[in-house]
């Protein structure tokens, strides 16, 4: 769901570390196969489990009006057959085998998460290549799981005030780039997207030169890779799929939305275009989100929430995206609270760090809590194949994850300054309110 | 996403007492060393040095919420979230830039028997992490100011989750079912709105003790420098004069007939379920045929209410089911969410379910399929430092022992058709049960009536 991706970009972007013993670059074993399949290996052998995580270069970035949420709608309809596999039989072979599964779909990819004991490697690669090239889409099933994506949309969107916010800002923001729609895609949409349509979106983008496969657990490479070349390589590799054109143009004004809806509080965000994950801009503004918005001690939290009062908590960032996005600051404000001093508050804040920057102690607080989370998230086979399979495909190349802390320790402090003066100007922001109407008081 | 995730409490209920063991070779748990401190604190630890990180756990018995006297419902989270806003050498401001500045994360909460502390850090880090977390747990200062902007914060928070029905519907849940109960003391803007910081020093000074404290540590750290940190930070917490105060809870109440609650929300575009039932003790003997058969159930993708509301008509994107469990008892719960329109659609089909489970049981081979899924998913539920540490602290909570998993994995591996079925028989409710549901009742009022006579409430009345 796209919260969740976004979170977990925004750690992995603020996740520099120098790395573990524990885990260095030369552990990943990389492989292309011929038909354009890149296959990264880790071996780890502290529980008896394996993480299988494959990595799709779509998403709703890639999307057009009409087939907006398509990409995620695929990732539904990956569970729901092939010409070998019956619907639903992807989930009960796997279960059956003591393993389960999750996907998820963000703007910029799309990725299948296998977790599962390590004798049932074979057969687990066996159903992920099959997959990749033969979905059925039985007409019944296809319908019935466009039911399941509508629900999700209420529950994410519709009955959840902040999530539809989201989405208003978000649209008010991006006028030309696909990241104007969230990934979710409009509910007309979700509702009249063709069989058709949807097959040819799934034959462009599932392809092996499309795909990025990452293996991580308890498996010794050399075997895995045979299986990954018996199920892969009679795969062909297709069209590469066409780039996406559009530019977003310059904001030349400040926008904002208005969201009125029955609620017990009212919402606030207040967003504004920001960098991509490389451009030279993007770690400056990665710094600054934390002794701006991470934690109780954070200027923001300390302001909205400890001294004003005028907040429940608060949150937000940049994200790491291959097209330029958009820097968040969200706010949940107490039930009452004027929304037009939350912005104020903020406009001073970010007026300070425009004419004085951060503290050098901040600039270390922010490499701490880099350093932190990048250890925190290697614990698990999951984590690591999730940060090896992202980096890899933001930045196409995965061994990125080894230096960036190291890019991060390089950033000059005085460039989150004049990063801040470029991104945090007036024309470039719009902010959105959600208030309370109707029932609710 | 292709399916919901799970609550945070759920998984945590399911790593620990779902808690499934596999193949039976390898201990699922390395056994911690019991290290006790001059003040009689008992800490587990386990050294791990794969990662410069190092985790803490700490559960304190009987200073979980409900252990709160009827009317001051919300002080055991109220005393817990104020423990790290202040002490004797640190204001809040303090302790929080002390820990952002680190990276490092300390919070205490309220669960229903226990307040838990964690703590994790870089292993740089750890010793000043400790000291800032010995100094909350032992000298909390409880100001007046810090007292008021909390607990205006919570009601606040209270108020905004009631704009999520999925969310809200839970506490719904838990005040109709367990109301009266201690397990029913469910915080509300109204009951917080009755509590003083003088309440809140009094329970702090009644229920954190060392004498009912448990704490586990594990990761990149030596021995004897653990001991010695361990000694300098919680050593001096002294136990009070006098003996401690209950920490028995009552048996947990069974429901006779059906107790029916309607809360309207009139924006909502979907209605939320949950029905819930009695279900059984943590580490009760019954724990590995209840688990396989609620795997089958509704606990897990291709579970029969998943398959029937969700695979084959789309009702819905998530419906699971669950067992909660707690020292005196436990209970079932099974929930999900469609459009107002269908909402009675959905629960003929949950009402066909319960009632299939019982009368016909499962298949072998879909029960050999619960077996291995409980089994394959266990290990990584124990992957981390901080889960570890976790399980320490509640096996020993609960006195389960911790060759508890592998027994418990074994007892998985062994559990049969008929187990299940006669598990489904006792424990999947027919008659006796508490449904809530959150919606847009104008919608959903008409297709209720059948089901008997609801309590209705709107979503805007104060409190659950």
């Amino acid at each position: 769901m796209r919260k969740r991706i976004a979170l977990a970009l925004l750690v992995l972007a603020a996740c520099a570390a120098s790395l573990p013993a524990a885990f260095r670059k030369e552990d990943v074993k990389v492989h292309q196969l011929a038909n354009g399949l890149r296959v990264l290996l880790v071996e780890d052998h502290n529980i008896p489990n394996i993480a299988l995580y494959t990595f799709f270069r779509v998403g709703s970035r890639n999307e057009r009006p009409g087939l907006t949420g398509v990409s995620h709608f695929c990732e539904h309809m990956m569970f729901n057959g092939t010409a070998k596999v019956g619907p639903g039989e992807f989930d009960r072979r796997m279960e059956f085998r003591g393993g389960s599964n999750n996907a998820y779909t963000a703007d910029d990819m799309t990725v299948y998460t296998d977790w599962f004991p390590a004798a049932a490697l074979e057969a687990m690669i066996e159903m992920e290549a099959d997959r990749m090239q033969g979905l059925a889409f039985v007409p019944d099933v296809l319908e019935s799981e466009r039911g399941v994506v509508a629900s999700e949309r209420r529950m994410s969107v519709e009955n959840n005030n902040d999530g539809i916010l989201n989405e208003n800002v978000r649209a008010t923001a991006i006028m030309a780039h696909p990241y104007h729609w969230d990934v979710i895609g409009w509910m007309s949409d979700i509702l009249g997207w063709r069989r058709d349509e949807i097959m040819a979106y799934y034959r462009t983008y599932y392809a092996p030169n499309n795909a990025i496969l990452v293996v991580v657990g308890d498996f010794e490479p050399a075997k895995a890779l045979d299986l990954i070349k018996k199920y892969y390589e009679p795969i062909k590799a297709s069209t590469p799929p066409p780039p996406v054109t559009t530019v977003e143009p310059p904001q030349m004004g400040p926008k904002s939305v208005l969201v009125r809806k029955e609620a017990q509080a009212p919402s606030y965000m207040a967003v504004w275009h920001a960098p991509n994950a490389k451009d030279a801009d993007f770690l400056p503004l990665s710094i600054l989100a934390k002794p701006l918005l991470d934690g109780e001690s954070s200027r923001l939290y300390r302001r909205l929430v400890r001294e004003e009062q005028l907040a429940i908590h608060i949150g937000g960032g940049v994200q790491e995206s291959i097209d330029p996005f958009l820097f968040s600051i969200y706010v949940k404000p107490r039930p009452g609270a004027d929304l037009d001093k939350i912005d104020r508050v903020i406009e001073e804040e970010l007026a300070k760090v425009k004419a004085e920057g951060i503290t050098p102690r901040e600039f270390e607080k922010a490499m701490n809590g880099v350093r932190s989370n990048f250890y925190m998230g290697l614990q698990t086979i999951s984590g690591k194949a999730n940060q090896i399979g992202s980096y890899e495909l933001l930045y196409g190349d995965f061994g990125k994850l080894f230096t960036i802390m190291d890019d991060y320790a390089a950033v000059k402090i005085e460039r989150v300054k004049e990063v801040a003066a470029k991104v945090f100007t007036e024309n470039n922001k719009t902010v959105g309110k959600l208030v309370p109407e109707g029932g609710a008081k | 996403m292709k399916t919901p995730i799970l609550k945070p409490l759920a998984v945590a209920l399911i790593a620990v007492l779902a808690a499934p063991a596999f193949a039976a070779a390898a201990s699922q748990l390395p056994a911690p060393e019991k290290i006790v401190l001059k003040n009689g604190l008992t800490v587990y630890y386990l050294k791990n040095s794969d990662l410069p990180v190092v985790s803490f756990r700490m559960f304190v018995r009987g200073a979980g919420t409900a252990f709160v006297p009827a009317g001051e419902e919300g002080v055991a989270g109220l005393t817990a979230a104020l423990m790290t806003k202040g002490t004797a050498k640190m204001d809040a401001d303090a302790i929080a830039e002390a820990l952002d500045f680190m990276g490092a994360s300390l919070s205490i909460s309220a669960a229903d028997e226990y307040a838990q502390v964690s703590g994790d850090s870089l292993a740089q880090h750890f010793p000043r992490l400790m000291e800032i977390a010995a100094g909350c747990l032992t000298g909390p200062s409880f100001k007046d100011e810090e007292f008021a902007k909390e607990r205006a914060r919570q009601v606040d928070s209270l108020k905004s989750l009631k704009d999520n029905p999925g969310a809200a519907v839970r506490s719904y849940f838990r005040k109709a079912y367990f109301d009266g109960h201690p397990l029913g003391r469910v915080a509300a803007d109204s009951s917080l709105g009755k509590i003083t910081a003088q309440t809140v020093r009094g329970f702090y000074a009644r229920h954190f003790r060392p004498d009912r404290a448990i704490a586990a540590v594990v990761g990149d750290i030596e021995r004897d420098k653990l001991v010695a940190l361990l000694e300098a930070t919680l050593g001096p917490w002294a136990n009070p004069a006098g003996a401690a105060p209950s920490d028995a809870i009552p048996p947990l109440p069974r429901p006779k007939g059906k107790t029916l609650v309607l809360i309207d929300k009139p924006d909502a575009t979907q209605a939320y379920f949950v029905l819930g039932a009695p279900g059984y003790a943590m580490g009760d003997k019954v724990t590995p045929q209840a688990t396989v058969m609620n795997t089958l159930w509704g606990g897990r993708f291709t579970s029969w209410l998943n398959t029937e509301l969700r695979i084959k008509r789309g009702l819905t994107y998530g419906a699971s089911s669950n067992f909660l469990t707690w020292a005196p008892g436990g209970i079932f719960q099974a929930s999900s969410y469609t459009k107002n329109d269908k909402l009675a659609e959905m629960l003929d089909i949950a009402f066909g379910l319960l009632a299939k489970g019982g009368r016909e049981g499962f298949g072998a081979e879909e029960v050999e399929s619960g077996r291995n899924y409980i089994q394959g998913q266990f290990p990584p539920t124990l992957e981390t430092n901080a889960s570890k540490a976790g399980a320490y602290v509640r096996l020993a909570f609960y006195r389960l022992g911790f060759d508890y998993y592998d027994k418990y994995l074994t007892a998985i591996g062994k559990v049969t058709a008929a187990e299940a079925k006669a598990a489904a028989a006792a424990l999947l409710p027919q008659n006796d049960y508490v449904l809530v549901v959150v919606g847009k009742a104008a919608d959903i009022r008409p297709q209720l009536a059948k089901y008997g006579t609801w309590q209705e409430k709107k979503i805007t009345d104060p409190g659950f």
